[in-house]
């Protein structure tokens, strides 16, 4: 019976059930042995085993009772410098009883964090490294402040490759008795790039329909579940409409809390397959790369964008004459 | 027929009270209880928020149980002396008539330090010795004054009634008024009023009496109350000044909220700039303005205002340059915050999801909205046993069910039990 989420259901519990990133795992197996462990960054995309690591090296080191020598925080929910302040310095400063002599903190998506709370961690965690250890689990450790990434071992994650992918993927759909078409498989890995989280909830859903997963099923599950057609925008822009393709913009930000960063990584793919003239082409990503730029320093998502589709239109209606 | 609605729509019996069904349930079961013997608690204390029905209760149930009411509220005055002559009788005597009665001492919370002197233990003794039911009224049953006073009541409590409940009420209002309403507008004041009956009635009929249509335009207004007048002024300056100076006085001359500005240029450019060239140059006034306002969010230097002046003002207006003129173009409200406002329920309903979400899953709540919610929403529509697994594990509420699950919901909450 399933009774979870897939995602949660198979994820690794020991280190040595990690099948992936095995320089990584080695390491930390070693940092377990040991029963010492430094500050850390562990960095990569989404879905490829950085929270899983953590609490995987949690487990073997604390055994069972893990979860009271440990502290997850998301930075992405709370990151201010309060919780700084209040939270992770609570947790921190207090002594750990047991074997370990310390804690650990596990700061997720950490690259959310504004730079003065990033400013004011650097100091908990020179204080208190007697009593807690930090991991931090980033998108992109280049947003991490440098006096903070000096501190910690660098663990660079990557993309499950094929392989690994597959047997993950083929392990779930045996066990939850689910028929995984070799063809549903390829496309499972062509839409979610490995990342693990996405092609595991990807598979759920389509296991939840009754019916086998092959390509097909799989194309239409991702198209429901992440509807924002950037192509279709476009295009609406470039045809010269510019109320419903701003509306389009506004649907997806509103409705399905797409990032705009993202929404700006699909357009500027898009820009070079799109039909219209090659030199334009490098005009528009010089646009699409302002845009990207306003938006990192917090402007507003769909003001921005939408600039950017009346450009769009004044291009389009430039290509008609 | 000029009544106000609060009086001409006031429940005339418990089936037209507006939710809180529960607690009317415990309290006809303690107003019936005394026709056994004195029961173990002689008072009720209901307590609640303003407006969700406490004395309405009280005054529907007198009716349908034939008791007689005594009432005393906040605008009598309430020392030791005034309390004994009226409720010291009432409580020792059966009414005149017979029948049983019941004392309601109203707006509890009324009751003040000097004009009330001995109030609260003149109210504790007539409780003490009452031979019929005593109904006490107050926002906050914690008030530390009416800390002994507690300890003699029966505690229920009164919560406000769900935005869907309060909708249907305004709905029957509108049906009886002969009011044609948008849902969406009913919606709107209801989730404005939070759960405040008699607000919504109060609202509901300043912005529909005398019309026989309400829209949802008509009422979002509520919320922002800058002068429609003010601001079509200052829009049309913005749009169709020739010079910088012209341009400039638009926001001098209003006083208009300027980020509300922002809102109703950027909604309003596309349709006064018909030339793509013209539009395009448009926008990007208004994306530098914007830009502008997020550097002043993040060094908090406001001094850089009238930059973002310069931008919405007269980076607009000088972009006019091939647009033809236009018949007459009416001025729309901001779309983008007419949308935020209608999907403030759904990003509520997305965001608690999310946080039962990452508490199994160790992710953030706004990163589950992305990664899981899409993936749940497909399986709870397809395949309930699965659903109802999930929704047990996470701990969902029945309400995040039906969010997610559509009319599929009450064969999942089904299987849950």
């Amino acid at each position: 019976m399933s009774f979870e989420m897939w995602a949660e259901k198979y994820r690794p519990k020991h280190l040595d059930e990690m099948v992936n990133q095995k320089e990584i795992v080695e390491r930390l197996k070693s940092f377990a042995k040991s029963k010492n462990v430094p500050h850390c960054i562990f960095a990569g995309p989404p879905g490829t085993g950085k929270t899983t690591a953590a609490l995987c090296l949690a487990r073997d080191l604390y055994g069972d009772t893990y979860r009271e020598h440990i502290m997850e925080l998301n930075a992405s929910d709370e990151r201010g410098i309060d919780v700084v302040r209040e939270t992770v310095k609570t947790f921190a400063r207090a002594k750990s009883i047991g074997a370990v002599g310390f804690k650990i903190m596990i700061l997720d998506e950490a690259d959310n964090m504004t730079s003065d709370a990033q400013q004011a961690l650097r100091r908990t965690m020179e204080r208190y490294t007697e009593t807690c250890r930090f991991i931090l689990c980033a998108n992109y450790s280049g947003k991490i402040i440098e006096p903070i990434q000096s501190r910690c071992a660098p663990f660079r994650f990557t993309f499950l490759p094929r392989p690994e992918h597959d047997a993950y993927l083929l392990r779930i759909a045996k066990n939850e008795s689910v028929m995984l078409l070799p063809d549903g498989l390829d496309a499972i890995y062509e839409v979610c790039g490995g990342d693990l989280r996405r092609a595991v909830n990807t598979l759920q859903a389509a296991a939840s329909t009754g019916k086998h997963v092959d390509a097909v099923l799989v194309y239409s599950i991702t198209g429901r579940a992440s509807p924002s057609d950037v192509q279709k925008m476009l295009m609406t822009a470039v045809n010269g409409d510019f109320i419903s393709a701003r509306a389009q913009l506004r649907e997806m930000i509103q409705k399905y809390g797409v990032a705009g960063t993202d929404i700006i990584r699909q357009i500027h793919v898009e820009v070079f397959r799109a039909n219209i003239p090659e030199k334009v082409k490098l005009k528009v990503a010089e646009l699409v790369g302002e845009a990207d730029f306003r938006l990192v320093e917090g402007s507003d998502e769909e003001i921005q964008l939408s600039a950017l589709l009346a450009k769009l239109v004044e291009i389009g209606s430039e290509i008609k004459k | 027929m000029y009544a106000p609605w609060v009086v001409k729509y006031k429940p005339k019996s418990t089936s037209e009270i507006v939710g809180n069904a529960e607690a009317i349930k415990i309290f006809r079961e303690w107003l019936l209880s005394w026709r056994k013997g004195l029961p173990r608690y002689r008072a009720a204390l209901l307590y609640g928020p303003p407006g969700v029905g406490k004395t309405v209760t009280v005054e529907a149930l007198a009716l349908e149980l034939s008791i007689e009411l005594v009432e005393k509220n906040a605008s009598d005055y309430r020392t030791e002396e005034a309390i004994n002559r009226f409720a010291g009788l009432s409580s020792q005597y059966s009414s005149l008539f017979g029948g049983t009665r019941m004392i309601l001492l109203d707006e509890l919370d009324g009751l003040t330090g000097d004009a009330d002197r001995g109030g609260v233990k003149a109210i504790i003794e007539v409780v003490k010795n009452a031979k019929c039911p005593v109904v006490l009224t107050a926002n906050d049953a914690y008030d530390p004054r009416l800390a002994v006073l507690r300890n003699y009541c029966l505690l229920i409590e009164f919560k406000k009634p769900p935005v869907g409940e309060v909708v249907k009420r305004l709905k029957a209002i509108c049906i009886h008024e002969g009011i044609q309403a948008d849902e969406s507008a009913l919606k709107f004041i209801a989730q404005r009023s939070e759960g405040d009956v008699r607000s919504a009635v109060n609202d509901l009929q300043a912005l529909s009496q005398g019309k026989t249509k309400l829209t949802y335009d008509d009422v979002v207004w509520l919320a922002y109350r800058d002068r429609r007048d003010t601001i079509f002024n200052v829009l049309r300056i913005i749009f169709y000044s020739r010079t910088s100076f012209n341009a400039k006085q638009a926001v001098s001359m209003a006083d208009v909220d300027l980020d509300m500005l922002f809102e109703w240029v950027y909604e309003n450019v596309p349709a006064h700039f018909n030339d793509p060239h013209d539009l395009a140059t448009a926008m990007h006034a208004l994306s530098m303005a914007d830009l502008y306002r997020g550097r002043i969010r993040a060094t908090q230097d406001w001094g850089l205002t009238r930059y973002v002046i310069d931008h919405l003002t007269v980076g607009v207006a000088l972009s006019r340059q091939y647009s033809k003129m236009q018949g007459w173009i009416p001025f729309k409200f901001p779309g983008r915050i007419q949308a935020l406002s209608k999907s403030k329920g759904e990003r509520f309903m997305q965001q608690s999801i999310a946080l039962k979400v990452k508490r199994r899953c160790h992710i953030s709540a706004s990163r589950a909205i992305r990664e899981f919610l899409p993936y749940l929403k497909i399986i709870f529509q397809n395949d309930a046993q699965m659903a109802a697994n999930t929704a047990k594990w996470l701990e969902l509420e029945d309400e995040m069910i039906s969010y997610m699950a559509g009319e599929k919901a009450k064969a999942i909450i089904a299987l849950m039990k």
